[in-house]
């Protein structure tokens, strides 16, 4: 049995080792580390940036559009962008294109970070192509924040108005001189009671700082600010909708070959990040209002599209199955409608599992001439919410088919860390090859990431099931032979 | 989106993958193969020999192996 085990393990080491090294899609694993003296290099200035902060979701999100100029006298294609060490570990999803060429695609982008605990890391942004001196070149940045808003006043009465608070700095933060500046924020609402006002002589038109459109502030222009320098402000506006966050999800998706079916199973840990109640929750009042539904803080329900074709959906929880759960197949979209067994008020927490199945020919195509095949699946599907939901980890695997092997996959959603391992369930012998996939700070807004995953399946690797029950099978029918022959009668045989 | 995994994708959109046996049949060949191998099994049992036991134990463990992969995939376990 021992033995067993040291093979099969020396073969996930093996096989994971062999794999590394073939994934077209390089995890964000390795952090580049810098001595604490380090300063970027003020080979760039910014010419104009402007930042749009969007505060519809329940998570900032920040567009920054800035073109850069090289001010070196050689080509240079590493651009650093600052982060407070706090805020750093919220940061998701940061991807940087070209705005007037997004033919290029996504830049590559890496976390660098001091040997020494530091105020401050960075995001390093690399260039396709080194800009030359003195030409200039337009990037959009975007990026969400998540778990950032606080609300205030912590706790509101049960059919209160909620109000988060959002803090940032007026002027973007930058590795680099920005000769020109300034901040959008847009919010839900035009509810905003209290906001910071800077004084009028910071700003370059020496206007009222924020300048107020409707639900649009504008902080800025400002000019000349240098490298490193912050001014905080803060914004408090009406935001009556959960703070959805889910501390983990993870989602499984299984291909089987011999039923022609993709399962696809996620378990989530969800937390309404809003904020409390002030007294005990009251059924009453919930039941009251819930005629109105009117907006609020709680979390009432969740949609999850599915692909088209999506079958046997279930949803249950740590009590069991939750019957209040709808499921509408569509030709366009099958819509999974879930409610919480409770409305998930500020500060409560609630994990459930979903599931269903789909069929395998729309996932899955055979690679012409040879035992490979490649798989298209959704990297996050999962809830679509107006207010949005942010997730701090995902934990993907996709659980290929027993044998499979020389495992590779591609996908544009940012990994931090793959594996490629072992997974033992029903009627499996050596286990299924597994790859695994884990995201932090993920927001919805990646829902149609897709993964695309190539792996080689020989056919004999398909019978190892069948001819394996067929051998157990042929044991029983070989002992009953043996056992029934033997001839167990007390006293002398008869010869004759 | 481009990627060669991407290109690889879109190459092979011709031979969607296609099981051997489709969904809806999985229950009649399983129940069908398992069957056989029961009535297989009976007729062994009934006259144990070793001329049998090839004869009628090798077609009934084979019936049993595929039989019962594609039952457990009928009843909703897709191994």
């Amino acid at each position: 049995m021992r033995s067993i085990t040291l093979v099969a393990s020396c073969l996930a080491a093996l096989s994971s080792f062999v794999t590394a090294e073939l994934n077209l899609s390089q995890p964000l694993r390795s952090k580049q580390v810098l001595s604490s003296a380090f300063k970027p290099p003020q080979v760039f200035k910014n010419a104009n940036l402007v930042r749009t902060t969007n505060l519809d979701k329940a998570f900032p999100r920040e567009t920054i559009n800035v073109v850069i100029e090289n001010i070196d006298t050689k080509p240079q294609s590493e651009y650093y962008l600052p982060f407070e060490t706090s805020l750093i570990s919220k940061v998701g999803g940061l991807e940087a294109s070209d705005k007037k060429n997004p033919n290029l695609g996504a830049f590559k982008v890496e976390v660098v970070g001091f040997e020494e605990a530091s105020s401050t890391e960075f995001y390093l942004i690399h260039l396709p192509k080194p800009l030359a001196p003195k030409e200039q070149q337009t990037l959009s940045i975007t990026y969400s924040i998540l778990s950032t808003l606080s609300p205030v006043p912590a706790t509101i009465a049960q059919s209160e108005k909620q109000y988060v608070q959002y803090t940032f700095s007026a002027y973007t933060p930058s590795a680099y001189t920005t000769d020109k500046q300034k901040t959008k924020v847009k919010f839900p609402n035009g509810d905003i009671p209290d906001y910071t006002t800077l004084p009028a002589d910071v700003n370059a038109e020496n206007k009222a700082d924020p300048q107020k459109q409707g639900s649009t502030f504008t902080y800025g222009p400002y000019e000349k600010i240098p490298a490193g320098a912050e001014q905080e402000v803060s914004v408090r506006y009406e935001f009556t909708k959960p703070l959805t966050h889910a501390s983990l999800l993870e989602r499984d998706i299984e291909v089987s070959h011999w039923g022609g079916n993709l399962a696809v199973e996620e378990r989530y840990w969800l937390q309404n990040l809003g904020a409390k109640l002030k007294n005990h929750f009251s059924r009453v009042e919930w039941q009251k209002s819930s005629y109105m539904s009117p907006p609020t803080s709680a979390l009432k329900a969740l949609n999850l599209p599915l692909n088209p074709g999506a079958l046997n959906p279930y949803f249950t929880d740590d009590i069991g199955n939750v019957s209040t759960s709808r499921f509408r197949p569509g030709k366009r979209e099958a819509l999974l409608e879930l409610k919480p067994r409770y409305p998930v008020f500020g500060g409560w927490k609630y994990s459930f599992r979903v599931g269903w199945d789909a069929n395998l020919s729309s996932y899955l195509r055979k690679v012409a001439g040879g035992d490979s095949y490649v798989l298209k699946v959704p990297f996050l599907e999962g809830p679509r919410q107006p207010e949005g939901i942010e997730y701090a980890r995902v934990n993907l695997r996709v659980i290929l088919p027993e044998g499979a092997t020389n495992v590779k996959y591609s996908t544009v959603v940012p990994v931090i860390d793959s594996d490629t391992t072992l997974h033992r369930t029903f009627m499996d012998t050596i286990g299924r090859t597994t790859l695994s996939l884990t995201a932090i700070n993920i927001v919805d807004d990646f829902r149609d990431r897709d993964l695309i995953v190539t792996y080689d399946y020989p056919w004999t690797a398909g019978f190892r099931k069948p001819v394996v029950i067929t051998l157990g099978m042929f044991a029983i029918f070989a002992t009953v032979w043996v056992v029934g022959s033997l001839d167990t009668s007390i006293g002398k045989k008869k010869t004759a | 989106m481009s990627s060669p995994l991407f290109d690889v994708w879109e190459a092979a959109s011709a031979s969607p993958y296609q099981p051997t046996v489709g969904k809806n049949s999985q229950f009649l060949i399983g129940s069908v193969l398992l069957f056989a191998a029961f009535i297989l099994a009976g007729v062994f049992g009934l006259n144990r020999s070793f001329v049998n036991l090839s004869l009628l134990g090798v077609p009934a463990s084979l019936a049993f192996g595929f039989g019962a992969v594609y039952m457990i995939c009928a009843v909703g376990v897709y191994v």
